[in-house]
C-alpha cells in the first residue's frame, strides 16, 4: 500500500492541487458556471491529449520530436470537413493514392523478380536515381494541370446542398491516363525501393505484395466511373454516415502520412536528433503550405452531424440520457445548456484513452513499445524489427492527431491557426506529464484542457480578491500564459516533468 | 567439432574511432568458450558486432555456415543468436513475465520453456508479477540469462555476468551458466578470471582490439607468464587449478 502511494505520488500531489483549485472554483462561481468550465477543460483536454499521446509515444519510443503533429492535426481537420462537406475531392483523390500504392507494391514484387546478376548489372546507384527521377517525371505528368483548388472550391460552395456535379471534376478521358501514369509513376519507385531495401522479401510475402498491389490498381480504375455517383450517394446519406466516414478517413489518411513522414523523412536521421526536430518543424511549415494551396486561406466552417444537432421545443436535453432519444444540440448541465456535440469529443478522448492504454498493456506490441522506450536497442537484439515498430507506432500517433482534427473541425472551425495552436498546447501537456510517459500526456493535457478552460472564465468575469472594491478584468492572452505558467511551475518542482522517468 | 561461429578479422569503429583491429575466433559447437580480459581490450565491442549493434566495416563473421555481417541485428537475433548485455539490461518497467515474453520468437516458446528457466532460476518464479526495475542485481542477471532462454537459440553471447554481483551470486550464475552449456553453445566475456576458468572450455585473448592467443582454459590457468601479462598481475594465481575439471 504504502509503496504503492510512493509510486504514484506525482498523481496524488497533482490530484490534491486540481482538488483544491476546484474546491476554489466552486466557492467562487456558481455550481452551474463551474460544471461548464469542467466540462469545457475536459474537450479542450481530450482533443489536446489526441495529439500529446502521439507526440508523447513516438517521443517516447524513438526519441524524436515531432512538431508536425498539430500540421496533421489541421490536415485531419481539412480532410475530415472535406469528406462530410463534400466529397469530390477525396473521391477525385482517392484513385491516385490507391493508383500509386499499388504501383509500388506491384513494382517491389517485380524487382524482386529481377535476376541478381541483371540487379547488379543496371540496377546501381546512377540507374536507381535515374529510376527515381522518371518516376518523379511521370508523377508530375500525371498531375499537369489537375485543379485540385477548384474542386477544394468546390466544397466551400458546398454546404450540404447538391452543387452541379460536374464542375471541376473531370471527365474519365481525362482522368483514367493520369491514373494511369501516377501507377506507372509507382511502379518504377516500386522496383527501385526493392533494390534500395535491399532486405529480400520471403517467398510468401512476395505472392502477397503483387496480390495487394494488382487490387489496389484495380480499385483505382474501376472508381473513376463512380466519382460522379458516389459523391451523389454520399450527399444523399445521413450527415451521421458522412461523419463516421470523415473520421475513418482522417485514421487512414492520418496513419498513412504518418508513415510515410517515418519512412522517407525520419528514418534516414535517427541518432541526429537536432536535424530531426528541424525536420519536423518544417514539415510543419510545408503541411500549413500544402493545406493553403489546396483549401485557399479562407476558414470554413463545419455542422455538427444530425447526431447532435436537433432543434426544437425540447431542447436543450435535461440530461444526458434523454438526450440519447432527441438528440438536442446542448444538453442542460446544473439548469445551463452544454453543447452536446462536445460530449463526443470527451467520450472519444476517453476511448482512445482506454484503447491505447490496453494496446500497451496488453498486446505484444504494447509489451515491445515500453521496453523500446527503455532500450530499443535490445529489443532489436531479442529478434524484433523495431525499425518496423517505429513506423507503426509514428503511423499510429499521426492518425490519432488525424482524428482529433476531423473531431475538432465542428467545434473549433477549419483554419489555418489550428496546427501550430494544438502544437504548442500538446507540447506543453506533454512537458507536464513528463516526456514519454502516456499517462503523463494524458494528465498533462487534461491540466493544460482545464486551465484554458478556467483561464477563459477568469477572462470573462475578471478576478476579485477579498480586499478588492471590484474584480480586475484581464487580457484573453492570460488563459494562454496560464498553461506556460503551469509548465514552468512543474518543471522548477519536478524537471523531469509529473510522470517523467530520471534520466 | 565443428564451428557454430566463425569470426574472421573483423575490423569494428565506433564513430571515428578503430576498436576491433582484426579479431579472429572461433566457437565450437556445445563449448563454452571465455573472451577474458582488460577493460577497453575490445571484448564487448566483439558482441556486438557478432550481434549486428556495431556492425563490422571489415571481416567475415559465419553463424551456421553463412555470412551474417552486415545484416540487420534483429535478422541476426532470430537466426538463434541470444545476447546478455553487460549491465544487465532488462526491461525495468516491465514485469518479469514481460520481460520474458518479449523474447518469444514464436507463440508458446515461454511455456516450452518455462521449466527449464524457474529450475536455473527459481526466483524468477517467485517475483513474476514484479517489475523488473525491483529486483535485485543478482535476480536482474538471472532475468537476463533467462531471457536470452526463451526462444530456442542455439548460440548465447553472454556479456559480463557476474560484474557488480556478491561472490555467492556469483556462484549462482556459474552453476546456472553450466547447466545452460547443456541446451547451447556460450561466448563468454568475463573480467572474473575465476568464473571464466571455472566454466570455459576454451578462452581467446583479446587485447588492444586484436586477437592474441587462444587455447584450452586448462592450460590457460597454469600459465602464470600469459596471464600476468594480459589479463594483470592480480589474476595470476586467482584459479591455479582448473575446478571445471575437478
Amino acid at each position: 500500500m504504502l509503496s504503492a502511494l510512493r509510486r504514484n505520488r506525482p498523481l496524488l500531489v497533482t490530484l490534491v492541487i486540481v482538488l483544491v483549485v476546484l474546491l476554489l472554483m466552486a466557492r467562487r462561481f456558481e455550481p452551474k458556471v463551474t460544471a461548464s468550465i469542467l466540462l469545457s477543460g475536459l474537450t479542450l483536454g481530450s482533443l489536446y491529449f489526441l495529439v500529446a499521446s502521439g507526440l508523447s509515444l513516438i517521443f517516447g519510443l524513438m526519441d524524436v520530436l515531432n512538431f508536425a503533429q498539430g500540421g496533421i492535426f489541421m490536415i485531419g481537420a481539412y480532410l475530415g470537413f472535406t469528406t462530410y462537406a463534400n466529397p469530390r475531392l477525396i473521391l477525385n483523390v482517392l484513385p491516385f493514392a490507391l493508383a500509386i500504392l499499388g504501383g509500388v507494391q506491384v513494382g517491389r514484387w517485380l524487382g524482386g523478380l529481377l535476376p541478381a546478376r541483371f540487379k547488379k548489372r543496371w540496377l546501381d546507384t546512377s540507374f536507381l536515381i535515374l529510376l527515381f527521377l522518371l518516376s518523379l517525371v511521370l508523377l508530375l505528368i500525371g498531375f499537369r494541370g489537375f485543379d485540385l483548388g477548384a474542386l477544394a472550391a468546390a466544397t466551400a460552395t458546398a454546404t450540404g446542398g447538391a452543387v452541379a456535379t460536374e464542375l471541376a471534376q473531370e471527365p474519365a478521358a481525362v482522368y483514367v491516363p493520369r491514373v494511369a501514369l501516377l501507377t506507372a509513376a509507382g511502379l518504377l519507385l516500386g522496383i527501385g525501393l526493392s533494390r534500395v531495401g535491399k532486405v529480400q522479401m520471403r517467398q510468401r510475402t512476395q505472392g502477397r505484395t503483387a496480390i495487394v498491389g494488382l487490387v489496389l490498381i484495380a480499385a483505382a480504375f474501376a472508381l473513376v466511373p463512380f466519382r460522379t455517383p458516389a459523391e451523389a450517394y454520399l450527399l444523399s446519406v445521413s450527415s451521421n454516415i458522412r461523419f463516421i466516414l470523415a473520421l475513418l478517413v482522417g485514421l487512414l489518411a492520418g496513419g498513412g502520412l504518418g508513415a510515410l513522414i517515418e519512412i522517407s523523412f525520419i528514418r534516414p536521421l535517427y541518432g541526429r536528433p537536432l536535424y530531426q526536430i528541424l525536420l519536423t518543424l518544417g514539415l510543419g511549415y510545408v503541411l500549413t503550405e500544402l493545406v493553403k494551396s489546396v483549401w485557399g486561406t479562407a476558414g470554413y466552417y463545419m455542422d455538427t452531424p444530425a447526431f447532435f444537432n436537433a432543434r426544437g421545443d425540447r431542447c436543450p436535453s435535461p440530461n444526458l440520457w434523454s438526450w440519447f432519444s432527441d438528440h438536442c444540440q446542448s444538453i442542460s448541465v446544473l439548469g445551463r445548456p452544454f453543447p452536446s456535440y462536445r460530449m463526443f469529443i470527451i467520450a472519444l478522448g476517453l476511448v482512445m484513452f482506454i484503447a491505447i492504454a490496453l494496446l500497451l498493456k496488453r498486446t505484444r506490441l504494447g509489451i515491445i513499445i515500453r521496453a523500446g522506450v527503455q532500450d530499443s536497442e535490445m529489443v532489436q537484439a531479442l529478434g524484433i524489427n523495431v525499425r518496423r515498430v517505429f513506423t507503426l507506432v509514428f503511423a499510429i500517433g499521426c492518425a490519432l492527431a488525424a482524428v482529433g482534427g476531423v473531431a475538432a473541425a465542428p467545434f473549433l472551425g477549419v483554419n489555418l491557426g489550428l496546427g501550430a495552436e494544438i502544437q504548442l498546447q500538446a507540447f506543453i501537456a506533454v512537458v507536464i506529464g513528463g516526456m514519454g510517459s502516456f499517462v503523463g500526456a494524458a494528465v498533462g493535457a487534461l491540466l493544460v484542457g482545464m486551465a484554458r478552460a478556467f483561464g477563459d472564465q477568469l477572462v470573462l468575469s475578471g478576478i476579485r480578491l477579498p480586499w478588492m472594491d471590484e474584480a480586475v478584468r484581464m487580457s484573453p492572452s492570460i488563459a494562454r500564459a496560464s498553461t506556460v505558467l503551469i509548465m514552468a511551475l512543474v518543471l522548477l518542482i519536478r524537471p523531469t516533468g509529473l510522470f517523467g522517468k530520471k534520466e | 567439432m565443428t564451428n557454430l561461429l566463425e569470426v574472421n578479422a573483423i575490423h569494428t569503429f565506433i564513430n571515428q574511432f578503430h576498436i576491433l583491429e582484426g579479431v579472429s575466433l572461433s566457437v565450437p559447437e556445445g563449448s563454452i568458450t571465455a573472451l577474458p580480459g582488460r577493460n577497453g581490450a575490445g571484448k564487448t565491442t566483439t558482441l556486438r558486432s557478432i550481434m549486428g549493434l556495431n556492425p563490422p566495416r571489415e571481416g567475415q563473421i559465419i553463424f551456421e555456415g553463412e555470412e551474417i555481417q552486415g545484416k540487420a541485428a534483429y535478422d541476426i537475433a532470430a537466426r538463434g543468436i541470444g545476447y546478455v548485455p553487460e549491465y544487465r539490461a532488462i526491461f525495468r518497467a516491465l514485469t518479469v513475465e514481460e520481460n520474458l515474453k518479449i523474447a518469444e520468437r514464436s507463440k508458446g516458446d515461454l511455456a516450452r520453456r518455462g521449466d527449464l528457466i524457474f529450475e536455473l532460476f527459481p526466483d524468477l518464479k517467485r517475483f513474476y508479477h514484479l517489475p523488473g526495475g525491483q529486483l535485485s542485481g543478482g535476480q536482474q542477471q538471472m532475468l537476463a540469462i533467462a531471457r536470452a532462454l526463451v526462444p530456442e537459440n542455439r548460440l548465447l553471447l553472454v556479456d559480463e555476468p557476474s560484474e557488480g554481483l556478491a561472490p555467492i551470486i556469483i556462484d549462482a550464475i556459474v552453476a546456472a551458466l553450466r547447466q545452460l552449456a547443456a541446451h547451447a553453445t556460450v561466448l563468454l566475456v568475463e573480467q572474473n578470471f575465476r568464473m571464466a576458468s571455472q566454466l570455459a572450455d576454451r578462452y581467446y585473448i583479446v587485447d588492444d582490439g586484436q586477437t592474441v592467443t587462444s587455447g584450452q582454459m586448462a592450460d590457460l590457468v597454469n600459465d602464470r607468464p600469459l596471464i600476468t601479462k594480459y589479463l594483470g598481475a592480480g589474476y595470476a594465481g586467482a584459479g591455479l587449478v582448473h575446478p571445471a575439471k575437478e
